[in-house]
């Protein structure tokens, strides 16, 4: 709790905004292309990550309430609940150190994934009657027949796309982290002063720090 | 009103001073510009003069910066919010987005000072006139240019009425029609409100035509101070990388004059 | 599937209601969608209450549109569903080992009809409510003014973002790049699309803060609004016999469940 009001300066206030913006920009986006994930949530984790647990669950609980405000997904509040946890995980996990390497940062967007679809089945369930209106109930019914019931049959649709989704999701968070100057990162004040620094752990240097930063990002993206 | 003495600061991890042993005193109803190359320490300056620093970037600070000889750092920014007023370089980032017509952006920061609604539409009315954006006040604020959008910022600041209203490179974004909306917004409230005016910009032939005192920066210091005249055309703006004026420039090919013009009046009088 | 509002302008009496006036009847209908016990019910609610406002606000075509294509996706998943797997005597007709019951259609049918009468109510509130005018009544009531900016900016601020999204994805495929080829592909192409962007916006996030400062977002001053949402004592009574209602038709379901 000591860090509530931390965690809601103006400063991210304002990234909590945006954040919520890159959901819904990429989100839609994303459905255009036609991609088999939503990516809805980078803006979720990316402020979860640089300002801690609070901010990154009032920005997926918002998410979502802004989903249904614009009509654009009017069923989406009953998911902010789930939304706000991925924040807060997100924000967990970067305290931690777990995006200071890609490894741990995939690992982290398969977990987060795996619980958001224990998580999102009972909503799936018991609120929308087993299914959530889109092509994935094609997947429920294929688990249903296989002989699931309905509950497992929605977890097993969501272990299907959650844990890819957020895989995908913390890659693209980790990657953008390493990109983002180091002093952007200590100004919201919840990565560990190492994470996204480049692998080799070049020293940092007072003077000319930023292209230093600048230069090392670049190589990380290009070697990965 | 605003002093600087020996003023220095450090952005937060750096070891290079942005600012460094500023002394400045700035009197009520001046209109003062701010001269130097990129990198020289003119954001700074701006953010010390409006309190953002210290009080939005923490870091380290040595010397004075005091506010009608109040120390800026005792003063909040809740409270300095209506006394000095920050236009920034990008519009887009200046409108709070959480109103959906202009005359309700410019509204956003009144309710913040929790004035009345009858004065709130008043103070309105006057700044969009200062600004010469009556037409647009319907409009949503993201659905006019870059130009309008920077008068819709200023129009904002403006009607809270601050004593001093600080802007930097308020049109380093805007395209030359948008540039002189803005100047022309400028130069109408200079000529029309007794308020005191700081302007940051590279486009030096508005800026000496406004201003009654000019300062310039190089690496964090302060390297001239005078009238625009004296500023502006000497040599030292070459060295600090921030040139000329068109009509010095032209002056100084065409004439042996020590005496080079900075403005199109000086410069037609004496071509004469 | 741009700009952030289904908000229709219209000169009614339903859009005249406070907001929180039409937020007790989302609520009503959300209970409502919980606690009715049949799809006869359910449908009669639609009938008898969501249609009528949508006529008097003028907006029965758009509503009746976005229902349809809400709904319409869940009738499909839920008949299929519900009709095979969840059991009953009344065979209609049969998929291989599989049977399509009497009993399991009119079981998804009722779902599909009890997310009709809440996607409705939810619906027609933000087609006949400014959110603008949602978040104040919201933000009168008690809801954090700081939240509420964080709201109302978004809704703003994406629709631009896409716009500058759009514009890279055009240059992309004019410049000949495929976005139609495989997933990983896809995947890998929509980071250098996106990425800058995204930096772009969160490297603004101080300018755009200090610009909120600069307008005394941060004052300790009691916020005022520009605006006044009209209100009147018969909306109080009615805004509580609704909540009343849902509470009532809540309990009762509770009440009958236990039994």
């Amino acid at each position: 709790m000591m860090n509530l009001r931390k965690e809601f300066t103006t400063l991210s206030i304002t990234l909590m905004a945006i954040g919520i913006g890159i959901n819904l920009a990429v989100g839609t986006i994303v459905l255009r292309l036609g991609l088999p994930l939503y990516l809805d949530s980078i803006g979720t984790v990316l402020v979860g990550a640089l300002v801690g647990p609070w901010a990154g669950a009032a920005t997926g609980f918002l998410s979502n309430l802004v989903w249904t405000l614009t009509g654009l997904f009017p069923q989406a509040f009953a998911w902010a609940g789930v939304a706000a946890i991925i924040g807060a995980l997100a924000g967990v996990f970067a305290r931690s150190g777990w995006f200071n390497t890609v490894g741990k940062a995939a690992l982290a967007g398969i977990i987060t994934g795996i619980l958001s679809a224990v998580l999102s089945a009972p909503i799936a369930t018991y609120v929308f009657g087993g299914v959530v209106g889109a092509g994935t109930d094609a997947l429920v019914a294929a688990f249903r027949a296989a002989g699931l019931d309905a509950l497992l049959s929605n977890v097993a649709q969501g272990t299907f796309s959650d844990p890819l989704d957020k895989l995908v999701t913390f890659l693209i968070v980790w990657s953008l982290l390493l990109a983002l100057p180091a002093r952007e990162k200590a100004r919201f004040g919840n990565l560990p002063v190492a994470a996204g620094r480049p692998l080799q752990g070049k020293t940092r240097r007072p003077a000319g720090k930023k292209t230093a930063a600048k230069k090392a990002a670049k190589k990380s993206t290009r070697r990965r | 009103m605003i002093e600087l003495k020996k003023f220095s600061y450090w952005y937060p991890g750096t070891e290079e001073p942005a600012l460094q042993r500023i002394s400045l005193d700035i009197s009520e109803g001046e209109f003062v510009g701010i001269v130097g190359a990129n990198g020289a320490g003119k954001s700074t300056l701006c953010y010390a003069l409006s309190g953002f620093v210290p009080h939005f970037y923490n870091g380290e600070s040595e010397g004075q910066l005091t506010f009608n000889g109040q120390d800026m750092a005792a003063l909040d920014l809740g409270q300095l919010a209506g006394q000095v007023g920050l236009v920034f370089q990008n519009p887009f980032n200046q409108i709070s987005g959480a109103r959906f017509t202009v005359r309700e952006e410019i509204a956003f920061g009144l309710e913040n000072l929790g004035l009345p609604r009858s004065e709130m539409h008043a103070r309105i009315d006057e700044a969009l006139d200062l600004v010469n954006i009556q037409d647009l006040a319907d409009r949503s604020p993201f659905s006019v240019s870059g130009g309008q959008q920077q008068r819709i910022a200023i129009a904002s600041i403006l009607a809270m009425q601050p004593r001093v209203l600080v802007l930097d490179e308020p049109t380093s974004q805007l395209d030359p029609d948008g540039t002189r909306d803005v100047f022309t917004a400028l130069s109408k409230l200079v000529s029309t409100r007794k308020i005191t005016v700081i302007l940051a910009e590279h486009k030096l032939e508005w800026l000496a035509t406004f201003c009654d005192r000019v300062i310039a920066l190089g690496g964090g210091k302060l390297r001239a101070e005078g009238t625009p005249q004296e500023v502006l055309s000497s040599e030292q703006m070459l060295r600090l990388g921030i040139g000329r004026t068109q009509y010095s420039e032209a002056a100084a090919r065409l004439l042996r004059t020590k005496k080079l013009p900075v403005t199109l009046e000086q410069a037609k009088k004496a071509l004469k | 599937m741009r700009g952030g509002s289904i908000y229709i302008e219209r000169t009614s009496g339903l859009h005249r209601l406070h907001p929180l006036t039409k937020v007790a009847l989302t609520a009503l209908c959300f209970a409502s969608a919980a606690a009715l016990p049949s799809l006869a019910w359910l449908l009669a609610l639609f009938v008898g209450l969501l249609l009528p406002l949508a006529i008097w606000g003028r907006l029965t075509a758009a509503f009746l549109k976005s229902c349809l294509l809400v709904v319409g996706p869940f009738v499909i998943s839920l008949t299929i569903i519900q009709g095979f797997f969840s059991g009953g005597e009344t065979v209609l007709f049969r998929l291989g080992r599989f049977a399509f019951t009497q009993e399991g259609l009119l079981a998804g049918l009722t779902f599909a009809a009890r997310l009709l009468v809440a996607l409705g109510g939810t619906l027609l509130l933000m087609q006949s409510t400014p959110q603008a005018q949602l978040m104040q009544a919201l933000t009168e009531r008690g809801f954090p003014p700081r939240l509420a900016y964080v709201v109302l900016t978004a809704i703003q601020i994406f629709p631009s973002f896409q716009d500058r999204a759009q514009v890279i994805i055009d240059a992309q495929q004019a410049r000949g790049l495929e976005l139609q080829s495989g997933l990983l592909s896809r995947v890998r192409l929509l980071l250098p699309m996106v990425g800058p962007l995204i930096l772009g916006s969160v490297m603004d996030v101080s300018e755009r803060a200090m610009a909120l400062e600069a307008r005394a977002f941060s004052s300790p001053a009691p916020k005022t609004s520009l605006h006044s949402l009209a209100d009147s004592p018969s909306q109080r009574i009615l805004r509580w016999l609704l909540v009343l209602a849902a509470a009532a038709l809540l309990a009762w379901r509770l009440w009958s469940a236990l039994q």
